[in-house]
């Protein structure tokens, strides 16, 4: 297995709400990340998912949470207990990020080419030929018009994909092992939204970047990404390659699946998950999605934690009653 | 009741508030009510000048031989009364105008009265109410007309503000296409959320208000003798500040008193702003 | 006529030159209205209910009030455009020397307490504002609070009592020109100011680091492992730095009215003070065009405040 890059085990983080109280906000998340994968990491809000990412930037304490237990490998290291030096070496270098809102993307005060300058002289002192070199190449490379005057433009004189598209290109300055995208989408025009998509596949298919892909948009995901990682009430339920997300082994899956609305019918009924996803803080003791769940049995609720096992060479599920309701894998 | 109050205190911002209004009930109730517990009047001679504190005049007597207490609480209604009206009189004719003006199609009037509100505003207030006492003499009466006179400029330029972002909202837009008459928006849209704005900025501008007052009698042109006032008492006691502290610091510290009582309501209502 | 401007920034600039303009121009007619429009005839107010009708009619004359108003106007637009304040009734001076003399003084230690509020407001606005612990930003806030609700002229008092009356560390009043003398009597007013200064300028940097330090862009900038020194600079300060660039040239103009009661106080030559006199001795011209300079000073700061926050964060509105 000398494919994975990094590997996330049985994750919990917790968030310092006031001096005493903490609450959970992640548990029980595992996932696996293979060199040039394009990983998609799906759920509702709250679900943990930008934790999850958060914590494999290092970027946790900024919002009073912290690694409970649990580990992130990365490439022999372990994240959790990554020294300063440790994350010197990795941001910028290894680990590339793509923001979440798209009009926040960039710094403000400083002109793109400032920011690109910096992301391209993280490696080391670079000339100004050198620097201004590289930019254009990598204003070119997300297929950016005009880069020279883009260098010497504020972001508030760009549109929104064009912000994004700077941020990818900060992002892969470095050519990263691995870029994290936590929603890069949110806020941007449909089109504009499927332009960002493609430059995303294109730089995985050029550079073998692995990609983890946050979104909360199963259409989207499913339709780029080569797995799918699905979380719900903080913990992963189910890994399954995009190719079989019809033959999902966890009925949360499914019922995301189904309440795609290009599914409906004209005049046909919309189909809903019911209730709301637990909040977090009262999160049920066994399944955290028994309430919602229409197989439901005693059982799902006496089992804590429902491990997250694999079931076949690609599928994984949190659902311990996968095999009586899915008839087991195929 | 106390219940009540207790409640209201453990939410965020709350015991900020509720210090900030008792201090300020507290020294209003006992300005007002000082004759009921105060044997001496404001401007009595009760004694030697410049005799420190003792039982009977626990805040000392000033250089005349008047009783120090009295007279710090005999000005209560000079201070905060003055300011009371310093600042509801603009409050009220700023928010008014900022309202009509958000409303108004005339180009030329717009233009006029909006650059009468930025010249106006330019000038720092203390320095323009100093320069209208030239012209209409000192005096508390005369304070009045002149924060009349000059303040509302910076509400109207709130309200105004604020009125032009509200008729934009969608639901006062809505309000317009279902042809709802102008009254109708005027009062049930614009202006509660208009005069929200412009009461947030009047409670912090009681405070300059209360030290515009304060300071114009300290320099002798607000208060005239031999009225009981802070800031002309404070002026009083300068000149005897090593022999006779006492007459300088008590009216110096009501008036920290009153202004910090509105400074932790304001304090305490933005913490709240900020946590919901 | 359409004016041609190249670069975006240019024009904006431009239009706020023409702002600045316009509302120094409205300073001017409300500082000349004002002595027309009160009740009453500044002359015979002046010169008191006994005085001669000639002499009454000689001082209109002098102070131009003898023609109609519109001649009038056009009369003082004509004498200030010729850099003409008028002259002193008391001194007969003309009121432009009388501010070139006073001025500098008053500009000295403003100039001071500014630089040292804002060498001191950096720092603890963005080290409390960084940290972002609630009790440390709520108890600087509540002792920022108390100093700026209270009134300047108590504090002095009270400084002078400690300083001057209790330890001879600073004259209690007076003044004497040149630098390393005059110090001896501006340090304390400067503490005084600077006091005042940082309490107002630290907490408005401190909400604008807090704003920042949320902000998607900073942890962007973390995550591509930008240096110390760089991220202090181009994430936490030069994004928060506008607010207080605003404010600080607003607050230079309040200052400048507080300076009043600070010179009358400490009894330095300053032009506050010199205001302060002219209004006790109805001396019409002198305050009149003090009155005028604090207005276009102050128009001209917050010009500059303004170009400077924009110059920092093109997010700013000119």
């Amino acid at each position: 297995m000398s494919n994975v890059l990094a590997k996330i085990q049985d994750i919990r983080i917790d968030v310092r709400v006031t001096r005493r109280l903490r609450l959970r906000i992640v548990d029980t998340a595992s996932l696996t990340i293979q060199k040039g994968q394009l990983l998609g990491l799906i759920g509702e809000s709250g679900s943990g998912k930008t934790m999850l990412c958060r914590a494999l930037v290092g970027t946790l304490n900024r919002r009073g949470a912290y690694v409970h237990s649990g580990s992130i490998d990365f490439e022999g290291i372990d994240l959790v207990k990554a020294s300063k030096k440790d994350w010197r070496n990795i941001r910028g270098h290894k680990i590339g990020y793509i923001p979440q809102s798209a009009l926040a993307g960039p710094n403000p005060v400083m002109r793109i080419g400032a920011q690109l300058a910096e992301a391209i002289t993280q490696g080391g002192r670079k000339s100004k030929e050198e620097v201004r070199r590289r930019s254009i190449e990598l204003l070119e490379l997300v297929q950016i018009r005009r880069p020279e005057v883009v260098l010497k433009q504020y972001p508030y004189e760009l549109s929104g994909g064009m912000k994004q598209r700077v941020m990818i290109a900060c992002a892969i300055a470095q050519n990263p092992k691995l870029i994290v995208a936590d929603e890069p989408t949110t806020g941007l025009d449909v089109t504009v939204q499927a332009e960002i998509m493609e430059l995303l596949r294109n730089i995985r298919k050029e550079f073998d970047t692995s990609i983890i892909l946050v979104s909360h948009d199963l259409q989207l995901i499913n339709s780029v990404c080569d797995d799918i990682v699905v979380m719900h009430a903080g913990a992963t339920i189910e890994k399954v390659p995009s190719s079989k997300v019809t033959a999902a082994l966890h009925p949360y899956t499914h019922a995301l699946y189904d309440s795609r609305i290009d599914l409906v019918e004209p005049r046909g009924k919309l189909r809903t998950i019911k209730g709301q996803p637990p909040s977090v803080g009262k999160w049920p003791t066994g399944c955290r999605f028994a309430d919602r769940c229409d197989f439901v049995k005693d059982v799902c609720r006496s089992t804590d934690p429902t491990p997250f096992v694999q079931v076949n060479d690609s599928q994984w599920s949190a659902c311990i009653r996968h095999k009586e309701i899915y008839g087991g894998a195929k | 009741m106390i219940r009540r109050i207790r409640e209201y205190a453990a939410l965020p911002g709350g015991f900020g508030i509720i210090c900030g209004i008792s201090m300020f009930l507290t020294i209003t109730i006992l300005g007002f009510a000082r004759p009921l517990f105060i044997p001496y009047a404001p401007d009595e001679l009760v004694g030697d000048g410049l005799a420190g504190p003792s039982w009977q005049h626990p805040f000392g007597l000033d250089q005349l031989g008047r009783d120090m207490l009295s007279r710090t609480l005999a000005a209560v209604p000079a201070d905060i009364g003055v300011a009371f009206l310093g600042v509801s009189i603009p409050l009220f004719i700023g928010t008014l105008i900022g309202i009509l003006l958000a409303f108004a199609k005339n180009k030329v009037f717009l233009s006029l009265v909006g650059s009468i509100i930025d010249g106006i505003n330019a000038f720092p207030l203390l320095i323009i109410a100093i320069a209208m006492v030239t012209f209409l003499g000192p005096g508390l009466f005369n304070v009045v007309i002149i924060l009349a006179l000059m303040n509302w400029a910076r509400y109207a330029r709130i309200a105004r503000t604020r009125a032009q972002i509200v008729l934009r909202e969608n639901y006062v837009e809505a309000a317009r296409l279902m042809g709802y008459p102008r009254r109708r928006i005027i009062f049930k849209h614009v202006t509660p959320n208009v005069s929200s704005e412009t009461l947030a900025y009047a409670l912090s501008d009681f405070i300059l208000v209360i030290v515009i007052i304060s300071g114009l009698s300290f320099l002798g042109l607000g208060a005239r003798p031999p009225a009981a006032e802070w800031g002309s008492m404070i002026a009083d006691g300068r000149v005897f500040l090593g022999e006779a502290w006492w007459i300088t610091v008590f009216p110096g510290l009501a008036l920290c008193w009153s202004a910090v009582s509105i400074s932790l309501i304001v304090e305490g209502l933005s913490r709240r702003d900020r946590a919901s | 006529m359409k004016l041609q401007l190249s670069s975006p920034l240019a024009r904006k600039i431009f239009g706020r030159t023409i702002r600045a303009l316009s509302i120094s121009f409205w300073v001017m007619v409300i500082a000349f209205a004002l002595m027309r429009v009160t009740p009453g005839d500044p002359a015979s107010a002046r010169l008191g209910a006994g005085a001669e009708e000639e002499a009454i009619e000689a001082l209109r004359e002098q102070l131009g009030l003898n023609v109609n108003p519109f001649q009038q106007f056009i009369n003082y637009l004509g004498d200030l455009s010729r850099g003409d304040l008028g002259t002193s009734l008391v001194s007969g001076i003309s009121v432009s020397e009388i501010i070139t003399k006073t001025f500098p003084l008053t500009l000295t230690y403003i100039a001071f307490s500014f630089l040292f509020a804002f060498l001191i407001s950096i720092p603890i606005g963005v080290f409390i504002g960084w940290s972002n612990k609630a009790s440390w930003v709520y108890s600087f806030r509540t002792f920022t609070s108390i100093v700026i609700a209270t009134p300047n002229f108590f504090i002095a008092m009270v400084a002078i009592l400690f300083f001057s009356v209790q330890r001879d560390w600073a004259p209690v009043f007076g003044y004497e020109p040149g630098f390393p003398g005059n110090m001896r009597y501006l340090w304390l007013p400067i503490a005084i100011n600077t006091l005042i200064l940082v309490s107002i300028i630290s907490r408005v940097l401190l909400a604008s680091v807090v704003d920042t330090r949320s902000e998607e862009f900073v942890e962007t900038g973390i995550i591509r492992g930008v240096s110390r020194i760089r991220f202090f600079w181009f994430y936490i300060l030069k994004p928060s730095l506008a607010p207080t660039i605003v404010l600080m040239s607003y607050m230079m103009g309040t200052m400048l009215g507080a300076t009043v009661i600070l010179e009358t106080i400490f009894s330095l030559p300053g032009i506050g003070r010199e205001l302060v006199g002219a209004v006790l001795a109805s001396d019409y011209p002198v305050v009149q065009g003090i009155l005028i300079f604090f207005g276009v000073i102050t128009v001209f700061l917050s010009f500059i405040g303004d170009l400077l926050a924009y110059l920092l964060d093109r997010r700013v509105k000119l």
